[in-house]
């Protein structure tokens, strides 16, 4: 039976710095294959953000120029809605700059703090060296080989987790959040936060199907189980990739 | 001459005799040698020199060969530094190769020209020391982000190397990252870039709903004010006839144009040719009043605007732009120098000769089927290499090969910004490199089926070419698409089996 799922990409023409659409084509894909058709919807600046249309909402990361170009609308004009939606447990994935426009403050190595959404109890801390190279992590969602995520981590900032907020895996290789308290990424509600390229999904299939199955479930009733689905050629990547372990 | 230029000289011979004599090409040590001996090294060597440098993201290979043979045909010696190494190290050694060439070239009454590729890195430390009389910059596109983070940062290394840059400075006018360094500049800027009529005739227009899983723009958003460029005509990437609505900053008009020409249609069946097929006729322009559009009326002057016809063999839409900007740089050259010998109109018959660098579009006979090499090392670079392989007639069949060392960047996640989706592929796709895994990935997340495609560790690469060479039919070609070290190895591999040219003689 075909059903649908409706992804809103928000900032498509602003955040899209590292191949991070590749998290988009991986839900689609991945949905594809067992009926589900994912339609995306995109939201930029001046845009309305009405997150009861979308199932399944995606911020990527981008350069420092961009961000500020969208910061404004992002924090003070979609703000509350983007906020609602997170207390209303609506699915989120961000990545990089995304996750940390989310969080409260950007602080630049000056001292100037720069507010962002303030949706996640999360800070960020630039500093000049940047944290670059492949990544392997244990995500808190799943033990064993099934819970291994692989990447690619480029960034300055340094993230870090307030009460409240989970991380999303623990540092295997690399340096994650922020290359000190040993954690990756935040989980929030439903509200999946990494720093990871490569992109981030098509190596993690688990990771793509979790989010899947979360929002057909939201969609069409708890009773919903996402069909199996093997993952083959990801297992080829993620085996070729110089972080695999 | 300084005795410490002189020494560093001495030193940089002896070493590159000993890599000779070891059968090693010596493309960059001995400049290395050199520049750690003299840090002054370049300016030394550059003072006097005829010297012409380019830069940019993309098409610095190509045109650097199209700059080199067009002069070379105008009668020039021409020194020229090697695909690669194209730093500091590179730039030198190329420039202490030029010694020995100079003294030659005297006793023949020949001229010298250094027609040297830099990075863009480099460029912002060297350029400055290397004083050209023309100076390129091709494109700024998304490259080896974890080498450099953002893309800004690599335009600000360029604006660097043009800190009191005399001579002139030739830019892209589509480009909008490019074409404004040309502000402050207009003294000795001067813009290359397509037609704008050429340009709207393959303008696709999208329809209302904005088509978000495309392949992404990285100058989307005007440099000076941050708005959102309004696009008149597109031609590919964020090339294009773009204009801020806020504060009114729009691609200037270029000097040098180039447009389809109207012998594009075959004349017996009346379909237009492929721009990517080989021999592909375009017509350049030169025009001196610089406030006309690109239109033919019949009361132009023919001395303000010179229109050839010229025939690629290197084709595809973005090597027209190559070939314009090689024809723009020669003219220029010749103009600074004032040699009358290199007016337009030779320059264009010159460029005619020119043969496509190592692994730019360059072709190899097989017995009766042929192989194409195209270097791909960034996302525009493969989304061009892929609509080739979608517009040529010859395709038998497609070889991707992957790595992610240093030279080539570690984060391969660029291969999600190119636009493998909705393409012609040949039936057989073959897939190596050390990231094969994610190539492999790459093409069934985009609707490739998994059987159709072979794949296989680089230690087995070359005999899955020869794989991919039988599955195709006699009189067609094998495109091989590589990124940069995973070329190097292939074509370390086809110099023995097929006894090529060694890259480096």
């Amino acid at each position: 039976m075909q059903r649908e799922l409706r992804l809103c990409h928000m900032y498509p023409d602003l955040l899209n710095l590292y191949g991070d659409r590749g998290n988009i084509l991986a839900l689609q894909r991945r949905a594809q294959w067992r009926d589900i058709t994912v339609s995306i919807a995109a939201v930029s600046l001046n845009d309305t953000f009405d997150s009861d249309s979308y199932d399944l909402i995606f911020l990527g990361g981008g350069q420092d120029v961009e961000q500020n170009i969208l910061r404004n609308d992002f924090v003070n004009v979609k703000g509350s809605a983007v906020k609602e939606a997170v207390e209303k447990e609506k699915i989120f994935l961000c990545i990089c700059g995304g996750y940390q426009m989310m969080g409260e403050y950007y602080q630049e190595h000056d001292g100037n703090r720069i507010s962002c959404l303030g949706a996640l109890q999360i800070w960020t801390m630039g500093e000049k060296e940047r944290l670059i190279g492949d990544t392997a992590y244990q995500s808190t969602l799943w033990e064993g080989e099934k819970g291994r995520l692989f990447g690619f981590e480029n960034h300055s900032g340094r993230t870090f987790l307030k009460e409240g907020v989970k991380p999303l895996a623990k540092v295997l290789k690399g340096a994650g959040n922020n290359g000190m308290d040993g954690t990756e990424g935040a989980i929030y509600k439903n509200v999946f936060c990494t720093y990871s390229h490569g992109s981030f999904l098509p190596k993690n299939p688990q990771m793509t199907d979790y989010l899947l199955e979360k929002a057909m479930k939201k969609r069409y009733g708890e009773e919903y189980i996402l069909p199996e689905l093997d993952c083959e050629t990801e297992n080829i990547a993620r085996k070729t990739c110089p972080s695999f372990m | 001459m300084k005795v410490r230029t002189a020494a560093a000289i001495f030193a940089a011979r002896s070493v590159r005799f000993g890599l000779r004599i070891l059968g090693k090409g010596a493309t960059t040590l001995p400049g290395k040698v050199a520049l750690y001996m003299d840090s002054e090294l370049l300016s030394h060597l550059a003072e006097g020199k005829k010297i012409i440098v380019i830069t940019g993201t993309n098409g610095k290979t190509t045109t650097t060969h199209m700059i080199g043979d067009t002069l070379a045909d105008r009668g020039y010696a021409v020194v020229s530094n090697v695909s690669g190494a194209n730093l500091a190290t590179g730039v030198a050694t190329s420039m202490l190769e030029g010694l020995p060439i100079e003294k030659k070239a005297k006793r023949e009454n020949r001229q010298v020209v250094y027609v040297l590729e830099v990075d863009e890195a480099a460029f912002g430390k060297i350029n400055g020391k290397l004083t050209p009389k023309v100076q390129v910059v091709t494109n700024l596109f998304r490259d080896q982000l974890d080498r450099y983070g953002e893309i800004l940062t690599t335009r600000d290394f360029i604006t660097n190397g043009l800190k009191g840059a005399k001579g002139k400075i030739l830019l892209n006018s589509d480009d909008s990252m490019v074409a404004s360094l040309g502000k402050e500049r207009e003294g000795n800027a001067v813009f290359f870039g397509m037609n704008s009529s050429s340009m709207e005739s393959i303008t696709v227009t999208k329809g209302e709903k904005k088509k978000v899983t495309e392949g992404n723009s990285d100058a989307s958003f005007c440099i000076f004010c941050q708005s959102k460029y309004e696009y008149r005509a597109r031609s590919f990437g964020h090339l294009g006839e773009y204009c801020c609505p806020s504060c009114g900053f729009s691609r200037p008009d270029p000097s040098f144009s180039f447009s389809f020409s109207p012998s594009w249609t075959d004349p017996q069946t009346g379909k237009k040719i492929s721009p990517s097929e080989e021999d592909y006729p375009v017509l350049l322009e030169y025009n001196t009043t610089g406030f006309l559009h690109g239109e033919l009326k019949d009361t132009d002057c023919s001395a303000q605007r010179q229109i050839r016809e010229v025939r690629t063999t290197v084709p595809g839409l973005h090597n027209f732009y190559n070939l314009m900007c090689a024809a723009a740089a020669c003219t220029l050259f010749g103009e600074e120098v004032g040699d009358e010998g290199l007016d337009f109109s030779h320059i264009c018959e010159g460029l005619q000769s020119a043969r496509p660098a190592f692994g730019r579009m360059e072709k190899i006979v097989i017995g009766d089927k042929k192989l194409c090499l195209l270097l791909v090392k960034n996302p525009i670079g493969l989304e061009r290499a892929l609509s080739i392989l979608s517009e040529v007639s010859d395709a038998g069949s497609a070889y991707f090969l992957l790595n992610s060392n240093i030279a080539d960047g570690k984060d391969i996640s660029w291969i999600w910004d190119v636009n493998f989706e909705d393409r012609h592929y040949p039936k057989a796709l073959f897939v190596s490199g050390e990231r094969y895994g994610d190539m492999l990935l790459r093409l069934v997340y985009a609707g490739v089926k998994k059987e159709n495609i072979q794949y296989s560790p680089i230690e087995d690469s070359a005999s899955l070419m020869e794989k991919a060479l039988e599955t195709c039919q006699p009189g067609e070609c094998l495109y091989i698409l590589p990124n940069y070290t995973s070329m190097l190895y292939l074509r370390g591999i086809m110099e023995k089996k097929y006894n090529l040219k060694a890259f480096w003689k």
